[in-house]
């Protein structure tokens, strides 16, 4: 059976077409709906950049399945022995390998420049008042502690829209500080104090889980948290007992 | 169609390649030393880096000296959370181990080094065994020599006494620590030295090291020339990367 | 002593070596424990707080030494360092000659006999971590299970970690490049074929520790061996260290005799540019590997230093610092990556050669894409520490690294379809299951992108995303690749096909396993589900279910594969010397081939991708 004629290749690029469009759709709709919802700007940055670079990879991971699905298609020998040489013994395609590199690369550089300008964002923090709270973990809690009052906490309450930073640190091993709904993260260490930023642009309560393998009870290492209008914080904050 | 056929060509030798010119096998083993000294550098590296780490990480206290005592009036120091908890009678004295001990120690390397590649180049121009056997035998007791000063230098790396609330403990600080894995790895290539020296010289005495296996001298020698140069490396770096 | 050695020319070789076997290494091992373990309770002292960890890394000394010198690594380095170096009688005795199927329970030099000493410890290992995989699902079956006890449960995550990646390191290298590779370039055997029983003995004392760990205690320290929590573990760390240890001391061993064998064995006119593409994979991950595992060396030595001797590495009140050993691990980590994955990648070019009949397509690109993956590699390692807090600033550089990591592994993608695109594919096993790595690797790739930006992985760092992302690599990718070669290479092992038919239920099996498994874990990690998880709320409840239906799946998968394995080994269909009808020099000797392969070393005329096709 003659199965390496040569094929018209308008049925890949078709399929290859399609399963781009699909993928898209799925990149467009997907980060939004499976993660948490978005509580801060970092968030919605993160969840941007994951709908981008999904709409960026489709069509290279459809290229790839269109091909597979091609030669499952055309290139399959259904023969019992040995299948015979292909006729096309091609050792080397310059303009194909330069063109897949040049490709990449492109890609590449599109991802990295979209990524250190997000970055730039993710870490920027300029309000010249910002909300200081000191975070410490231990096995297995969170404590916050809020910098010019007298006030510590188990859980952690926050103003709308305005900046705050987390200055982070840990009494004993490694903790990981993580607010699932506003895309920060940052370990703490004993020894070492940590800095993150945000400013949470919703009202709702939020979820801090420990992302770094702290021990027995490292799984229920989970505080929640909320976020209050000014006004709310202020009474919240108010009416907590003060530390001696 | 396979034209790499098993029968097409006969060697010249029929008798399975065990008989391969000496200066090949020497080539072969040479490769395997220089991979294996390969490696040894990561480790060296490695090792370099942790020293290097901890010195960036450790402007202030943790290192030689404490803040302002110059480095030879400090017998001892201590970190404790509670000061009044410290029973005195528990602060030991160690003298501190003054950084330079690391170019004896080298030194005493460089020395059997020497001896044993003048030694193994006399055997390869001269033949005489009985020069080598002596010289091998000085070697390594030179190296016996390093052996014991490195043990002598880690038995006498500053400890410090740290107290916490009711438990207390000897422990090292940063700077011995890096300096224990150094002084450590020292130690285990110098016993190494010592099992491959001996065998130089009992090899050499029975007479082994001649024919086609004189060349152990040299693979010898290799690895001997290497643990001095890394001597000096390590000596070089944690002696100038040192004070404040 | 008088020796009659030399009086006796005719005696036969093997001396010591012809009373030791895995046997008398294990009961030596056990000994030699002991002793080390009686010695140390009765010499140490008592009342520091380190003492058990320090009788705990006595006794895992002791054991290693012990196997060794049970199964006769040792006998080597003694008789050199007594001048009675081996005669030919005794270099084929340690060959195996004539000892029929004991010498695979013995200090054997064959290469051949090693190889399938690597292919039962990879089904050994890769057996013991896939059941605590199953554990580790079954706890997490449903939200607050309570399958094992949590703190068995963390030893499991970090046992199972350790032992899959231990598998996985040796999962095609082990086999092939030892089994094959020497045949490959037209050798007799490996260039130190003493060194290569050793690199296969020491894995089996290194596992062996491993195990240990499950026995003595629990270990909160993932298969990353973080600290400063590894200094609150229980002994168990130390068996796990000094597990880690001496696998390195294996690799190193395996990687130096590689290196050695390709560059000084090849055969007259095996050139660098005829060499099978699978003997360049071998050769780079070999020189990748003698890079990474001096780091894991020293940072294990340095936790048994902080453990056993109070050292501050990792102790911040010391001076020291929890970031140094993020450093250290994954200076070897990321590499390490490659090294696993690069022989399982160039088995696969290989594999699509013989079965499309069509050249290695774009030979010096698959070359450039290997050289050029393991070199980034060992600039990319602070990419897993992005979420530390270790140096923000670098934070870009590194990112930049890591994202061009897609350039070479894309090559991968054009050199795989390239080779296979017009080719007239025979689909028996081995393409099979080179098809699901196509599939699963792009996922495993593009899902890599994510991670390496620092915004994404703000968010997705520590979560089930990364866990399901490094599965799709080493069980989509790397596991693939390495039944891929199985098969492809069972027949010149046994002589025998391995079987399509369970075969075929095995792929699909494994194949929708992982599909489902992961897909669902990543879910769960998109949804905000941290790893390492012994419990977990309401709202991860469903793909948590998902997952480990899935994950039964596989391990069902895995178990036909093991079945099918055994069978055809015993009775399989005969193959013959040269099933796929490939020309490179493994299947051109007999089956199984001779002692030293062959009796006149071959000459090689040109590279062994010409299937007779028009150029």
């Amino acid at each position: 059976m003659a199965t390496n004629k040569k094929h018209s290749l308008t049925g890949f690029y078709w399929l290859w077409f399609a399963l781009t469009v699909v993928g898209v759709i799925i990149s467009i709709w997907a980060p939004a709906y499976l993660m948490p919802q978005s509580m801060s700007s970092n968030m919605n940055l993160t969840i941007l950049t994951m709908v981008v670079f999904s709409v960026a990879a489709a069509p290279v991971a459809a290229g790839v399945y269109a091909a597979t699905a091609y030669l499952l298609r055309h290139n399959i020998y259904r023969g019992n022995s040995v299948p015979p040489a292909a006729e096309v013994q091609t050792r080397e395609n310059a303009r194909l390998t330069i063109g897949w590199v040049l490709a990449s690369t492109l890609l590449t550089v599109f991802l990295l420049i979209w990524g250190l300008g997000a970055l730039t964002v993710d870490n920027g923090g300029n309000e010249s008042n910002p909300l200081v709270v000191n975070v410490t973990g231990q096995q297995w809690l969170w404590s916050f502690s809020y910098a010019g009052t007298h006030v510590e906490s188990n859980t952690l309450v926050l103003p709308l829209d305005r900046e705050v930073v987390f200055h982070i640190t840990s009494k004993d091993v490694t903790h990981g500080f993580w607010i699932a709904q506003m895309g920060i993260q940052v370990d703490a260490n004993a020894g070492a104090i940590t800095e993150l930023h945000t400013t949470p642009n919703k009202l709702g309560t939020f979820d801090i889980r420990c992302t770094q393998f702290c021990g027995l009870n490292h799984a229920f290492m989970v505080t929640q948290g909320q976020v209050m209008t000014t006004q709310g914080f202020d009474n919240w904050l108010a009416a907590q007992p003060q530390r001696a | 169609m396979a034209t790499n056929t098993l029968t097409a060509q006969h060697e010249e030798h029929h008798d399975g390649g065990h008989h391969e010119p000496p200066a090949k096998v020497y080539g072969r083993q040479k490769m395997a030393m220089w991979l294996f000294i390969g490696g040894d550098i990561i480790t060296m590296s490695a090792m370099l880096f942790t020293y290097l780490y901890l010195r960036g990480l450790n402007t202030q206290n943790h290192w030689m000296s404490m803040v302002g005592l110059p480095v030879d009036k400090v017998h001892t120091y201590s970190y404790y959370e509670n000061l009044s908890d410290i029973p005195t009678q528990h602060l030991i004295h160690v003298a501190p181990m003054s950084p330079s001990f690391n170019w004896l120690v080298t030194g005493v390397v460089v020395v059997s080094a020497l001896i044993f590649w003048a030694a193994e180049r006399n055997l390869r121009k001269t033949k005489n065994r009985a020069a080598f056997t002596w010289s091998a035998v000085l070697a390594t007791l030179i190296i016996v020599v390093a052996a014991v000063l490195s043990i002598v230098q880690l038995r006498h790396l500053p400890q410090i006494f740290v107290a916490k609330n009711d438990s207390h403990t000897l422990s090292y600080t940063a700077y011995s620590s890096s300096m224990m894995v150094i002084i450590g790895s020292a130690l285990v290539h110098f016993i190494l030295l010592a099992y491959l020296g001996l065998a130089m010289v009992i090899r050499s005495a029975r007479g082994v090291l001649t024919g086609e296996k004189w060349h152990h001298a040299g693979l010898v020698r290799l690895f001997w020339v290497w643990v001095a140069v890394s001597g000096v490396i390590v000596s070089a770096i944690t002696t100038t990367v040192n004070v404040h | 002593m008088t020796t009659t050695l030399q009086h006796a020319p005719t005696k036969a070789g093997g001396g010591l070596a012809r009373r030791q076997n895995f046997l008398t290494a294990l009961i030596s091992g056990v000994v030699f424990a002991w002793l080390a373990w009686y010695i140390g309770r009765h010499t140490l002292d008592t009342t520091t707080r380190s003492f058990s960890d320090q009788v705990a890394v006595l006794t895992a000394c002791g054991w290693t030494v012990g196997f060794w010198f049970g199964i006769g690594a040792l006998n080597g380095p003694g008789r050199w360092l007594t001048g009675r170096d081996h005669t030919r009688a005794d270099d084929l005795y340690y060959a195996g000659e004539n000892q029929g199927r004991a010498r695979y329970w013995k200090y054997c030099t064959d290469h051949k006999v090693v190889g399938v000493q690597y292919i039962i410890m990879t089904m050994v290992l890769l057996g013991t971590g896939g059941i605590l995989a199953m554990a580790i699902r079954t706890q997490l079956l449903t939200p607050g299970n309570h399958f094992v006890d949590q703190q068995v449960y963390n030893g499991f995550i970090a046992v199972h970690g350790m032992l899959m990646i231990l598998a996985l390191i040796v999962a095609v290298a082990g086999p092939w490049a030892n089994f094959v590779v020497p045949i490959m370039i037209g050798a007799h055997d490996m260039a130190f074929p003493r060194l290569n029983a050793l690199s296969l003995w020491t894995l089996v004392a290194a596992a062996g520790l491993l195990l240990t760990t499950l026995a003595v205690g629990s270990l909160p320290v993932g298969w990353v061996v973080l600290a400063p929590i590894s200094n609150q573990a229980g002994v168990g760390m130390d068996f796990f260290a000094m597990a880690i240890i001496v696998f390195t001391v294996s690799t190193t061993v395996a990687g130096i005799n590689t290196i050695a064998t390709v560059m000084t064995l090849r055969t007259k006119g095996m050139t660098l540019s005829r060499l099978p593409i699978f003997v360049w994979g071998s050769v780079i991950a070999a020189a990748l590997g003698l890079y990474a595992f001096p780091y894991f060396l020293t940072v294990e030595a340095i936790q048994i230093l902080d453990r056993t001797v109070s050292t501050s590495f990792f102790v911040a009140t010391g001076g020291g610092a929890g970031w140094l050993q993020a450093n250290l691990f994954w200076l070897m980590g990321h590499p390490e990556v490659y090294v696993i994955l690069i022989p399982a990648v160039a088995a696969l070019f290989e594999i699509a050669a013989v079965m499309s009949r069509k050249p290695v397509f774009s030979y010096r690109t698959a070359i450039a894409g290997m050289t050029g993956l393991a070199g980034l590699s060992i600039l990319v390692w602070a990419h897993h520490m992005f979420t530390t807090g270790w140096a923000p600033t670098l934070g870009g550089p590194f990112m930049l690294t890591t994202e061009l990591i897609s350039i070479p592994t894309g090559l991968f993608f054009l050199v795989l379809l390239g080779t296979l695109w017009r080719g007239n594919i025979w689909m028996k096993l081995p393409t099979l299951w080179l098809f699901g790595f196509v599939f699963n690797f792009i996922i495993a790739g593009i899902t890599g992108i994510y991670l390496s930006d620092i915004p994404i992985d703000n968010q997705l760092h520590g979560t089930m995303f990364v866990t399901a992302h490094f599965h799709y690599v080493f069980v989509g990718s790397v596991l693939f690749g390495a039944i891929a070669a199985l098969a492809f290479w069972f027949p010149k092992v046994s002589g025998r096909y391995l079987d399509e038919t369970q075969g075929k239920i095995s792929f699909w099996l494994v194949f929708i396993g992982v599909q489902v498994t992961f897909l669902a874990m990543f879910t769960s990690g998109l949804r905000g589900m941290p790893r390492r998880y012994s419990s977990y709320s309401m709202i991860f409840e469903h793909t948590n279910f998902v997952t480990t239906m899935g994950a039964y799946m596989i391990m069902a998968g895995m178990l036909v594969l093991l079945g099918a394995v055994i069978s055809s080994w015993r009775k399989g269909e005969p193959s013959g010397p040269n099933p796929w009808q490939a020309n490179s020099l493994e299947w051109l000797v007999p089956t199984p081939p001779p002692l030293e392969n062959f009796d006149v070393l071959p000459t090689i005329k040109e590279d062994p991708y010409n299937f007779g096709g028009k150029r």
